[in-house]
């Protein structure tokens, strides 16, 4: 198994009673209450933070998130390009652009293969979704959201592995009709793809195309369904059985010398969901496109009736997870935390309940957790548990 | 009394009223509630066509249809279907977008325009939106934006029918996916309304904080001849907030 760091670089400090007063910490809080000095040390720190990774043999991540306190990275390329240049020997996962809220994918794919060129091959590409304020940030349709996302990961695999002089690209939302980027990507045809979902059908394209497919916070029952959507969609048309290296999942991790200390300090991850959710209903649950209209009934109303068995879309998910404790947050499999011992028998024990995966992300350091709290989880995981992790190789999932 | 039509392929669900000279009645963000009173005030007047748009209502969305531009030629369609020499259009809000592109286009089949409260053209400064962003703004807030009286008219979503809510969502989302960039307008439409020589009523709601009543005039001094009237004590629906004014209005312009 792999590991991955991944800070989102929130920012924690605006007042307590600003963001009670507000609607909504994504999207339209003002970015008076960001000050860019705060956000100059906490870039320096997450970057040095990286760093350390790269110096202790643990992979990054590097997400992309808009207008919200839950995130500084609008502009996930910058980082990714830092981090092509100021690592040396980790590999670089961008999840991702947010393909489907960008004008042009082609030069999305430019930025990629720049990246991928200037850390000498070490470059992942990961895709996701977007989320429902993103629409609102990035004035981009929500309701062929989907479709758009399909679309940019079809062109930009092209403008990434076609070397024969320009190709025109006339598709239903993207037209680019001279592709031909410079440089191309050192990776032959191109970086490796992951996408994150949990839904099951996109959870299924992302099998039949064979990308790496990584669930955020969704727990054993929604990861364990959305892996088995991509191997029932790869066996329906025929294609090989997957290891489980096609297989990612995000949770909270944090490691601390005793159990006590590492859920005390991990604690503090939580802040992402009571903090950072909080979104307004038209960004949400009245978002076009956000459920199909035939959920209504169960979104709409204020007081909604259950409707049982249903899969939760991302939102519905996020609210469940906004007033949940510590203790119920590793119960459900969305935080690893204690010694080095303890956090490797929790992640070994969600390895059992999903079927095996390859690749673990650390959401290691969020809300109000210091720069030294987040160095010493990182030394104590590369150090004591990810060895350990390392021996479980990729095998072959029924 | 309501019978479907079939137009290029697409069925669509249609709500008619009355008897008499025809109305092709456009409707706005959702779609015409057939028990609204209007209906059938105006219904002794005309027969009223009310078709609910593809992927409103109950009437289908071919996959490939997303921009106000097929809206427009779909209706171009229905217009070669119905039977009636002459037909007066009357577009309510986002409805009424439609109607203007359909009348800037196809004048010689229409004997009179009534646009209310309508959407299509950008009227104000870059930095000035004209009309409210229904998709970005907080919902109560819409709720306050559309309605002179909103206690008394909005819907409450508590109470309304399963079925009801699903076709609220369904509009919503078309809605949505017809348009959401550039919001609600056509920016070359503004241009071509002066081709629009049938006579003309634009009808605002004196209190609507949707689309408010300065837009309604400039759209109406866009129209050569265009008479503009407000609807006291009405928001965004003078039809269902006012709908005796409301139709009496329209009425004094049909009967011109």
């Amino acid at each position: 198994m792999d590991a991955w760091w991944q800070c989102e670089v929130p920012y924690p400090f605006v007042p307590q009673e600003i963001l009670n007063a507000t609607d909504s910490v994504r999207a339209s809080l003002p970015n008076r209450y960001c000050d860019p000095k705060v956000a100059a040390d906490l870039f320096e720190e997450v970057i040095d933070e990286f760093l350390l990774c790269d110096d202790l043999g643990m992979n990054v991540l590097a997400v992309e998130h808009h207008a919200g306190i839950n995130s500084l990275l609008g502009a996930n390329p910058v980082l990714v390009g830092i981090l092509a240049r100021q690592t040396r020997q980790v590999r670089i996962l961008s999840l991702g652009t947010l393909i489907s809220l960008r004008k042009d994918p082609v030069r999305v794919a430019e930025e990629y293969a720049t990246a991928d060129v200037i850390s000498r091959g070490r470059l992942e590409i990961g895709f996701v979704k977007s989320g429902g304020t993103e629409m609102a940030s990035n004035n981009a349709n929500p309701v062929n959201n989907i479709e758009r996302y399909w679309e940019a990961i079809d062109l930009i695999k092209k403008a990434l592995s076609h070397h024969d002089g320009p190709f025109s690209w006339e598709g239903k939302h993207f037209t680019h009709r001279h592709v031909n980027i410079w440089p191309r990507p050192w990776q032959q045809p191109h970086p490796r793809m992951w996408s994150a979902t949990g839904d099951p059908e996109t959870a299924a394209e992302v099998g039949r195309r064979g990308m790496v497919h990584v669930l955020v916070l969704r727990g054993p029952d929604g990861t364990k369904r959305a892996y088995a959507a991509h191997r029932k969609a790869r066996a329906e048309l025929g294609l090989p059985k997957v290891t489980t290296d096609n297989f990612a999942y995000a949770a909270f991790v944090y490691v601390g010398d005793t159990d006590d200390e590492g859920l005390r300090v991990g604690s503090k991850l939580l802040w992402f969901l009571h903090t950072s959710l909080k979104s307004a209903p038209q960004y949400s649950r009245f978002l076009p496109g956000n459920a199909p209209p035939e959920a209504a009934p169960q979104v709409y109303r204020t007081a909604p009736k259950a409707a049982p068995g249903a899969v939760l879309s991302a939102g519905q998910n996020a609210a469940r997870l906004t007033s949940i404790s510590a203790e119920q947050a590793m119960a459900q499999g969305i935080l690893f935390a204690g010694n080095p011992d303890s956090v490797y028998k929790q992640v070994m024990n969600f390895y059992d309940q999903v079927g095996g995966f390859g690749h673990l992300s650390l959401v290691g350091r969020s809300g109000f957790m210091t720069h030294a709290e987040s160095e010493k989880s990182i030394r104590l995981f590369t150090k004591d548990v990810l060895p350990r992790l390392r021996e479980i190789k990729p095998v072959t999932v029924e | 009394m309501s019978a479907g039509l079939v137009v290029g392929g697409i069925d669509v669900e249609v709500v008619r009223r009355g008897a008499g000279h025809p109305v092709l009645l456009l409707h706005g963000m959702q779609t015409v509630d057939p028990r609204a009173p209007f209906l059938e005030m105006l219904g002794q007047h005309a027969q009223i066509i009310a078709p609910s748009h593809p992927g409103f209502g109950r009437s289908r969305r071919p996959a490939d249809f997303e921009t106000v531009y097929d809206l427009v030629h779909f209706y171009l369609e229905l217009l070669d279907a119905l039977p009636h020499e002459k037909l007066t259009l009357i577009g309510l809000s986002f409805g009424g977008w439609i109607a203007a592109e359909l009348a800037v286009k196809c004048r010689h089949r229409l004997d009179g325009l009534v646009l209310v409260d309508a959407f299509g053209i950008k009227v104000s400064d870059r930095e000035t939106r004209d009309i409210l962003d229904v998709f970005n703004t907080a919902p109560q807030e819409v709720r306050r934006l559309s309605w002179h009286d909103p206690v008394t008219w909005a819907p409450d979503l508590d109470t309304l029918a399963d079925d009801e809510l699903v076709i609220r969502a369904r509009n919503w989302e078309s809605l949505c996916l017809y348009g959401w960039n550039p919001y609600m307008y056509n920016p070359q439409l503004k241009r071509w309304l002066r081709r629009i020589t049938v006579p003309t009523l634009v009808v605002w709601g004196a209190s609507d904080g949707i689309v408010k009543p300065p837009y309604g005039r400039a759209y109406s001094e866009l129209i050569p001849g265009s008479r503009f009237e407000l609807v006291e004590r009405a928001g965004h629906h003078p039809e269902i907030e006012q709908p005796r004014a409301f139709v009496d209005t329209v009425v004094k312009f049909l009967n011109r």
